[in-house]
Parts: structure tokens; sequence; C-alpha cells
């Protein structure tokens, strides 16, 4: 499970302080599939970085299974993120210098994982590049690059990904492509996804969604987490349909942005 | 560990091209460092570890006079008593030869060697035909001759030449011989004959200049007690007592050091290739920022990723050690062919040239070693990129490094005992590195200066220029590592020339329509009126002729206001530089290129002895007019008084310059030989007839062709100038390839810029202009830079080191300014022609 306690962030801008996220409390069960959406620098990236680790917030804590990631150091950190967390991000970002099949193994040889081969090679295929192993990242097109990024944040089988505007830099049918392996990912693995985008089409195919607007939630429609059994869960797997939208408008109970703010 | 193996290998395979400067910098160090230790240890290798053969004996007493019986008695005595078991006398004179046959009018000059029987005592006689050398090959007028002297003469083995008055049989040609001068200037080529031919050659007249060698084989434990003794009982004779183990501490310390401040020249290369090294580390890591966001962002941890990078820069430093040493190979082949146009014999030709093992080994601990003392300090930047980079960018603002602080501090100790290692010194290790950073500051400190002074070409109504000054002063330029690099290696470069320019223009004897061109010496008191007669007769070409009578003395006793010696032990404990033997003349007037500045000259003779001293020598010992000086002249003492003190322009002695000058009376009587300076022939041919016939008519008479002389001196010149301006080369190449490797790696902010220019309209020529601009600025600077330090370098040289008149050669320092600026203008332009064709479109969108 994910959970923010009372996390902010403020960065300087100039001589000034700006406040980019407002303090803000949510729990993201296991096995969730959750859209945030907003306007651009409404504090969805940053929102997803805090989670992930990849930025440290001005105040607050982020828990991952209990774990509050706030308080490690930056190579326990980097350690709980090859473990844990999977990331997509919207430029994909693969190491220009590595092949595909090489982005994909690097966070398994990081991860000392045996088998590196066989896994890269069975995630090339999950995402439909089982010719495309040997091409680096600048012989491949944004589609196939963004597939290689999603095996690579499957790398190492985390519980989460989590993806910044995954399509935001595809066009429609790469984007839809992208969309559906996120999808099989979270039905077939029950690995809880976290995906940032403004596109409102793709943000109904979650479960749940955050809707942000100058670093507040205005909308929350994740259900507590104690709401949702185990049972309930395994269920919904089986059945393979993620997409059961508690319904717009619905403001959530835990939804505690701090009012003062 | 799997990862960071791999990673590494991958890294390098995608980006060798661009680390490609980082090993050919420390390739070109490396090479330096391995091929001048190992020329150095091939020459020392010719040498023999065996000390004893350098001077053929346990013992060697050596002295350039007759040896007075009272002395070898002593001598004899000293040996018997530490039980020798063998000692052998050896006589080494300059003297002149020619063919016996009248049809081949040459004459050289040589040096004759006369052997006993039982020479060597330790080494061997080599043949360059290889058969073994006996002395029976010497006996009843044979020689053996170094095979240029066969050329010159136009002779070949079985021929006759005339040595002296004797004509001897060339049977062999010489490869080595024991007991020769090591490095001495060499007069003309080693002939050898027996001793005991010696008196019919007529040479050992009056005067001659003849270095006579006992050479001592005695028991090792006693070889102490003998020399002492021989000191203690000779110690007011003029007499050279040694033992090898001297020679062998001499030769060996002498060697060490050129052996280690050839390597620190070596080492100043690598550092110069560090200096490349650390800047495109530095870009490089700039480069791969996003890269190292991402391994952090997939669980990389700070460590593991700079092991992945010290992994590559190890692995480069060792390819780039490994191809120096290649390099140093391929040089050290070379050298062969180019001794073998030399004209002059010596022990570098004898060498056999190869890379030592010590010295690759050497070259390539320090290339690693410098690779990754360089690369470190800006690895560690790898700790401070952030994955949220991936985010957003951002200036992530920096703690106090303490970490950084330490392994700079560490990196800088290592480099001076690095430093200290080459030089075997910890002082010349902590000077050199202290020196380093002062000229590095030095230069950065006037690079910032002059950057100053032309900022207010920013204001330009050019454009090119405009930008090209701005560009100057950029954020992340390499303006200051390229005006350290490129400024150090045209410092280098234009100091070295300007010295060359100085020394030769100090050595170089004009050759004016009349002034004299050969030196004839050891002209018998009996021979004077013989050869005034043949130099006037028209049929030798010379023109009148003076002769300059010389007697060769000693000073045994100063008597003056403020130097007062008492004994030859006393001049020569004295340090005054009057302990050594001096040719001195009488006249009855001062020459052109004398000056009187304290007394008086005198005017005709007297028979009261007075002499006039040069001035340097005079301060040198605090001598002044009206002091008394003792002389010692073949066993009589003489003492005049001081009653001039002369300025001599040494460069324009041509006549012969004389410390001492008697006057005439005193000495008229005195045994005494001539030297005779003359304006010898104009052709070739005609030279040589007149030595040949000159020295045909008096065979103890040496000639000293200057033109010869001149020759040599250049040739030996040419060799050292050559070998400084390849070193000088190095560092200018090492500067080029920083430049180089600096546009390179700043290539990928200049592409993004000229894309922006060019949307904004600016045509390729414009930016064109623009490149050429920034880095002609860039390279006057260099230029100016090194330039200014060379005028320091030569001054300092000249007056302190060399002792020579301090002139500036202005075509030197312009030409180096030009000249650099033009070669980083060039190189500037071309390394950067990627960002002259790269359509603005593609950049931008990749941005």
């Amino acid at each position: 499970m994910i959970e923010l306690r009372e996390v902010s962030k403020t960065v300087t801008s100039g001589s000034e302080p700006l406040t980019i996220l407002h303090p803000l409390s949510i729990q993201i069960p296991r096995g969730e599939f959750v859209a945030i959406v907003g306007p651009s620098g409404s504090g969805k990236s940053t929102l997803l970085g805090l989670i992930a680790g990849l930025d440290a917030p001005s105040s607050g804590s982020v828990l991952i299974d209990t774990v509050d990631i706030t308080r490690l150091d930056e190579d326990t950190l980097a350690r709980l993120r090859g473990e844990k967390i999977g990331f997509v991000f919207q430029f994909f970002h693969l190491i220009p210098s590595l092949t595909a099949y090489e982005n994909i193994a690097v966070p398994m040889e990081i991860a000392g994982i045996a088998d590196v081969r066989a896994r890269a090679n069975g995630l090339l295929e999950e995402v439909g590049l089982t010719g495309r192993a040997h091409h680096y990242p600048s012989q491949l097109s944004g589609g196939e690059q963004q597939r290689v990024a999603l095996a690579r944040a499957l790398a190492n089988n985390p519980p989460i990904v989590l993806a910044d505007e995954p399509t935001g830099n595809l066009d429609s049918a790469n984007g839809r492509h992208i969309m559906e392996l996120l999808r099989n990912i979270h039905s077939r693995r029950g690995t809880t996804v976290v995906l940032v985008t403004h596109d409102a089409e793709l943000a109904a195919m979650a479960d749940a969604r955050l809707l942000m607007r100058d670093g507040r939630v205005v909308e929350n429609t994740l259900r507590h987490a104690s709401a949702r059994t185990a049972d309930e869960v395994a269920v919904r797997r089986q059945r393979g349909d993620p997409s059961t939208p508690l319904g717009a408008g619905h403001v959530d109970p835990v939804l505690t942005s701090d009012p003062r703010s | 560990m799997k990862f960071v193996l791999s990673m590494a290998a991958r890294e390098t395979r995608s980006s060798w091209r661009r680390l490609l400067f980082f090993f050919i910098c420390i390739a070109v160090g490396v090479a330096a460092i391995v091929t001048l230790r190992s020329v150095i240890q091939n020459v020392r290798d010719v040498l023999g570890g065996e000390a004893r053969s350098l001077i053929a004996a346990d013992v060697l007493v050596s002295t350039n006079r007759e040896w007075p019986d009272a002395v070898r008695a002593t001598i004899d005595r000293a040996v018997a008593a530490a039980g020798a078991t063998a000692q052998t006398e050896t006589l080494e004179t300059p003297t002149m030869v020619r063919p016996v046959d009248e049809k081949k009018p040459v004459a050289k000059m040589v040096e004759l060697r006369a052997l006993q029987p039982n020479f060597p005592l330790y080494g061997t006689v080599t043949m360059t035909d290889g058969t073994p050398y006996s002395h029976a090959m010497l006996q009843n007028h044979g020689a053996i001759v170094r095979p240029e002297l066969l050329t010159a003469l136009g002779v070949k083995v079985g021929d006759q030449i005339s040595i002296g008055q004797a004509p001897f049989t060339i049977r062999g040609t010489l490869k080595n011989e024991p007991g020769r001068r090591i490095g001495g200037f060499s007069l003309g080529p080693r002939v050898l004959i027996d001793y005991a031919d010696l008196p019919s050659t007529g040479l050992l007249g009056f005067g001659s200049r003849a270095d006579r060698r006992l050479h001592i084989r005695a028991p090792e434990d006693r070889l102490d007690t003998l020399v002492l003794s021989l000191r203690h009982d000779l110690r007011d004779e003029f007499l050279n007592i040694r033992s090898y183990r001297s020679t062998e501490d001499q030769i060996g310390r002498d060697f060490e050091r050129a052996e280690n401040y050839l390597s620190l020249v070596g080492l100043i290369i690598v550092i110069l290739g560090g200096i490349a090294v650390s800047s495109v580390t530095r870009v490089f890591i700039l480069q791969k920022m996003r890269s190292i966001a991402v391994l952090k962002c997939v669980g990389a941890r700070s460590r593991q990723i700079i092991a992945v990078y010290i992994l590559q820069v190890l692995s480069l430093g060792l390819a780039g050690s490994l191809l120096g040493t290649a390099i140093a190979r391929g040089v050290i082949a070379a050298i062969p062919y180019f001794l073998s146009t030399s004209t002059s014999p010596s022990v570098l030709a004898e060498a056999h040239y190869g890379v030592t093992s010590s010295a690759a080994a050497q070259g390539i601990g320090i290339g690693v070693l410098v690779s990754l003392l360089f690369s470190i300090v800006p690895l560690l930047d790898v700790r401070f990129i952030k994955p949220s980079l991936l985010l957003r960018d951002e200036n992530t603002r920096r703690r106090r490094d303490w970490l950084g602080y330490l392994v700079l501090v560490t990196v800088s100790a290592a480099l001076v005992g690095l430093t200290a290692w080459q030089a075997s010194s910890l002082k010349i290790g902590l000077v050199v590195c202290a020196g380093f950073t002062g000229l590095a500051f030095v230069l950065m400190l006037a690079g910032r200066l002059l950057v100053q002074v032309v900022a207010p070409l920013a204001n330009s109504r050019s454009f090119p220029l405009r930008h090209a000054v701005l560009h100057l002063s950029r954020p992340g330029n390499q303006t200051r590592v390229i005006l350290l690099a490129v400024g150090l290696g045209a410092f280098f470069i234009v100091g070295v020339r300007s010295l060359q320019a100085s020394l030769l223009g100090e050595f170089s004897i004009q050759t004016a329509a009349d002034s004299p061109d050969m030196f004839l010496l050891d002209i018998q008191r009996g021979q004077a009126d013989g050869m005034r007669a043949f130099l006037s007769d028209p049929a030798h070409y010379a023109a009148d002729a003076q002769l300059i009578p010389v007697l060769r003395a000693r000073v045994v006793g100063v008597a003056g206001q403020e130097t007062n010696l008492e004994g030859a032990d006393a001049v020569r404990r004295s340090g005054m530089a009057i302990g050594r033997e001096f040719t001195l003349t009488y006249r009855d007037h001062i020459e052109a290129n004398e000056r009187v500045i304290d007394g008086v000259f005198w005017k005709g003779p007297s028979p009261e002895p007075e002499v006039s001293v040069e001035r340097q020598i005079a301060e040198r010992a605090r001598i002044h007019v009206g002091d008394t000086i003792r002389f010692d002249i073949l066993g009589r003492i003489v003492s005049p008084r001081v009653t001039s003190i002369r300025d001599v322009e040494w460069r324009e002695s041509r006549n012969g310059g004389f410390v001492f000058v008697f006057r005439p009376g005193a000495l008229d009587q005195a045994p005494q030989t001539f030297v005779a300076p003359i304006k010898g022939p104009a052709g070739l041919d005609e030279r040589a007839r007149f030595q040949h016939d000159l020295v045909e008519k008096f065979p103890n008479v040496s000639v000293i062709d200057f033109r010869e002389i001149l020759e040599t001196l250049r040739d030996v010149m040419s060799k050292v100038t050559l070998a400084i301006t390849v070193v000088g080369g190095l560092v200018l190449f090492s500067g080029a390839l920083i430049l180089i490797g600096a546009v390179a790696m700043t290539k990928f902010q200049r592409v993004y810029e000229a894309a922006v220019f060019k949307t904004l309209g600016a045509n390729t020529r414009t930016i064109a202009r623009m490149l050429l601009f920034e880095y002609g600025v860039l390279g006057s600077l260099a230029g100016l830079i090194g330039s200014l330090g060379a005028v320091v370098l030569t001054w300092g040289v000249s007056r302190y080191a060399l002792e020579i008149p301090w002139r500036v050669f202005v075509g030197e320092h312009v030409g180096g300014v030009v000249l650099t600026a033009a070669l980083v203008a060039i190189i500037g332009v071309f390394s950067s022609l990627d960002v002259l064709r790269n359509k603005p479109l593609a950049t931008l969108r990749a941005e």
C-alpha cells in the first residue's frame, strides 16, 4: 500500500518560495489502478515523483508498504525503487548507449537477479518487441521506446508501477497500445498502477481518479484501503476487468487536504 | 559486480569515440616517459655495468705532463705496497694524420691513443668486423682506426698513414675500446698505435698536449687505501687519481639524474594529459546526467555508478598507456636511422635501442594512475545527480562536500608522490608540483586578465566578433583549460627556440672575409721561423700570420689585498676558479677584443714580471691591481705583479683569448710553443691540400679547422635542439589534444546555439567567422601568454644557467603568437564542422 501523510512540496523560484504541492494525505490500496489527472502545473508529476522517492517532500512522509521512504538515504531508496517500483516516463528516458535488451536487463543486473537473459527476453516478448532486442533507442520509434521503457519498469516484477504521462509523447494508436499493456499488467500481475495523465479518456480506464488543481487534490474517487478487501481484489483480477470507476463527483472521506492551505 | 562490469563494458563500447581524446592524451604522455627512460637506460647499458672497463683499471692515475721521476717513484712505491698485480700505461694526444700516398692531399685531426701490450686490464677492444683484438696488430707501426677516418682520408685497411714523422699501416677498424672518455667533445676519430712506436712519431716534443694515464690493477680490499695514499702523497702534483668505484658512482649519479629529469619532462606531458582527462571526464559526466539519473531510478546506487565509470577510466587509461608504449617502441626503433646520418661518432650511436621493461612498467603505471587521479574528482559529481532530474530540470544546491575535499587532498598528495617518485626526490616532487601549480595559477590569472582586456570587443559592431568574445566568458566554457594547456605548450616551444637561437648566436664563429678560420697548435720554438716562411709563401694561400707564444702554467699562490693563498693545495681548495691549469702568453699590446678597466697596460718589455688579469677571473678570485700572483711554469716559479685588469670579449677572441697576459721580457726565454690563428684557403680541396702540406712539413703541428668544429658543433646543437623541440612539440600536441577535446566536448552546446542562430537568420559563413574569431582570440591569448612566459624563461636561463647575454628574438616570439593563434583557430573550426553542417530543425527537435 502507498500512503502519503501530510505531504507537501515547496521549491524556490528565483528568491521566492513556491508551493507546488499543498499538504495532502492519501492512501492507495494494493492492486489499485489510479489515474492522477489535472491540467499542466497542477502538481501531478511532483506527486508521482514523491511516491517514487525520486524527490523528497518539504514536509510529511511517504510510506510504501509501511516503510517511510522519506527517512531513507539515497542508496537505500535506490534499492527500494529497484525492488518495488517501476517507473515509466513521458520521454521514455532509455539509456541511449544501451540496446533495448540491455535497457531491460540493467535493473535486474543491479538487483543481482539470476537468469537475466530469459526474463529480459520474456519481457520483450510481452511488449511485442522480440525482434528489436538489439536495437538502440535511436533506432526505435517512440511507441517502441515506450514499450521498452515499460518492460524495463517491469524487470524486477515490482508491486508498483508509476507512469508519468506515458502516452503524452505518442500518437493515439501507440498511446492506446501502451494503455492496453498497462491494463494487462495490472490485471494479470495485480500490480498497483499509478498513472499521471491529462487525458480524460485514459483516466476513465482507471479504477479510481485523483483530480488535481494548483497543487491540491480537488477530487478523489479512491475508496479507503480498508474498504476493499483482499477477496474483492482477487475477484476483480480474476475477472480481468479493472475498469469500475467509482463515479465522478464522489468525494472520498479520506480526502484530507488541509483546508487551511 | 556483474552490473558494474557489464555496464562499464557497454559504456566503453558506446562512448569510446567521445573518450578517444582521453586515451590519446594519456598515450602521448606515456610515450614520452617510456621513450625518454628507455633511451637513457639503453645508453647506460652501452657503458656496461662493469665500471672497471670504463676506466680500464681498478685505479687510474692521469696527468697532462710528463711523469716526473719523483712522482713515478712515489706511485711505484704505493702501488707495490698495495700489492698491485698489473699496470699499464696509455697516452692520448690530438694530432694530425695524412695518407702516405702523395696523391691524396688530405689531413685530418685525430685522437691518437698509444697502448702498451697488456692493455686493457679490464674490458675488451672490439673491432667492427668482429675479429679479436691483440696487441700484435699494433706492433711494428700498425694502427687501428675508426671507420670514419678511412672515409675522411680516402684510405682502406692495409694502406699507410703518416702520424707525426712515422708511417703506420692500418690493420683494422675499431668499434669500441675500454677507458675512452664519455661524452667529451671529440676533436677527431680515434687511432690506436703501439706505445713503443710513439717516440718514432716525434709527437712528444715540448709542450705537446698529451694525456698520460697509468692503469693499475690491485686487490679489491686495498683500493681505497691506495687511492687515499696516492692522493695524500701527490697532493701538490697535477694529477688525477680515481678508482673505478668513484667513477661508477659518478656515472651512476649522472645517469640517474638525467633519467629522473627527463622522466619529469615526460610526467609534465602526462599531467597535461591528465588536465585534459579531467576536463573530458567533467563534460562526459555532464552529458551522461540523464543516463545516470535513469540508473538511479531503476535502483543503482551512486557508488555502483562511480565504480562503472572508474572501471571505464582505468581501462581507457590502460589502453592509452599500452598505445603510448607502442608509440614509444616505434619512436625508439627510428633512433638508429636518425643517428646514422650523424657525422660525429658518439656513445649514442653504439646503444641498442629498445623499450626497457622497467620503463614500460613505469609508463603504464603512471598512465593508469594519472587517468584515475584526474578523473576521480569530476566523477564524484555523480553523487549529486538526482533521479528527479528526469521529471524536471533543476539546479540542486550543493551542500558542503567533505568527501570531495578529502579526495582532492588525497589526489594532490598522490600527485606530489608520483612526481617525487619520478624525480626520485620528495623535494623535487614538491618543487615541481608547486611550480606547476604556480605556473598554472599565473597562466589562469593572465588568462582572466586577458579575457577582461578583450572584453570591450563584446561591444564591437561585428556580429561574429561580438559573439566570439562573449563566448570566451560563457558559463561552462573551456577558456581557462585551453589557455593553460596551449599557453604552456607555446611557452615551452617558444622558450626552447629562443634559447636555441641565443646559444647558436653565442657559438657562431663569424667566417668573415678576413677573420681567421684555422688554428695551428704546438709549433715548436725551432719551427717558428720555418712556419712563418711556410705561411707567407703565396703557394699556400695563407695571409700574414701572427705566431703567439704560449706557456702552460698554474697558480700556486696569491699575495694580495683580499686574497692570500700559499701553495698549490690552498689555491685548489679555495674554489676560486684559479685552481686549473692556464695557458698564458706575453705581448706588448692589447687585442681589439680587450679593454683595460683597471690599472695601466705596459709599453715595451721589462725584465720585471708583470701580468694583466682577465676581469671575470679577477672578480672571482678577488685579485686587484698591485697584488702578486705566483705561477708555476713547468717547475719554475714566477711571481708577477698585477698591473692591469682586462675585460675580454670572448666571443670575438679569434686571436686566442688569454686570462693571464705577461709583459714581454720575463718569459722570453722560458720553454714555450707557439699557436697561430690563420685564415685558411677558401675551397675545401685547397684547405685539405694546405693541411696536408703543413703536416707533411711540420708533422707535430696540429691544425684545428674552425669550419669543421663549427659543423660538429652545429650537428650536436641541432640534435639537442631537435630533442628539446620534440619534447616541446609533445607538450604543444597535448595542448592541441586538450583543445580538440574541449571543443568536441562543448560541441553539443554549440550545435544548439548555432541552430538557434541559424533559425534567427545567421548563415553558415557568419557562424564559421564567429568560431574563427573565438578560437583566433583564444589562440592569440594563449600564444601571448606562452610568449611572455618564454621571455622570462630565456632571461632566467641565459642570465643564471648559461651565463650568456640575454637577447630577445622578436621573430621567435611574434611567430609563436601568430602560429599558436592560427593553430588554435584551425583546430577549433575543424573540430566544429558538425556545428556548421547540422540542420537547425533536427537539432532543435532533439532538444
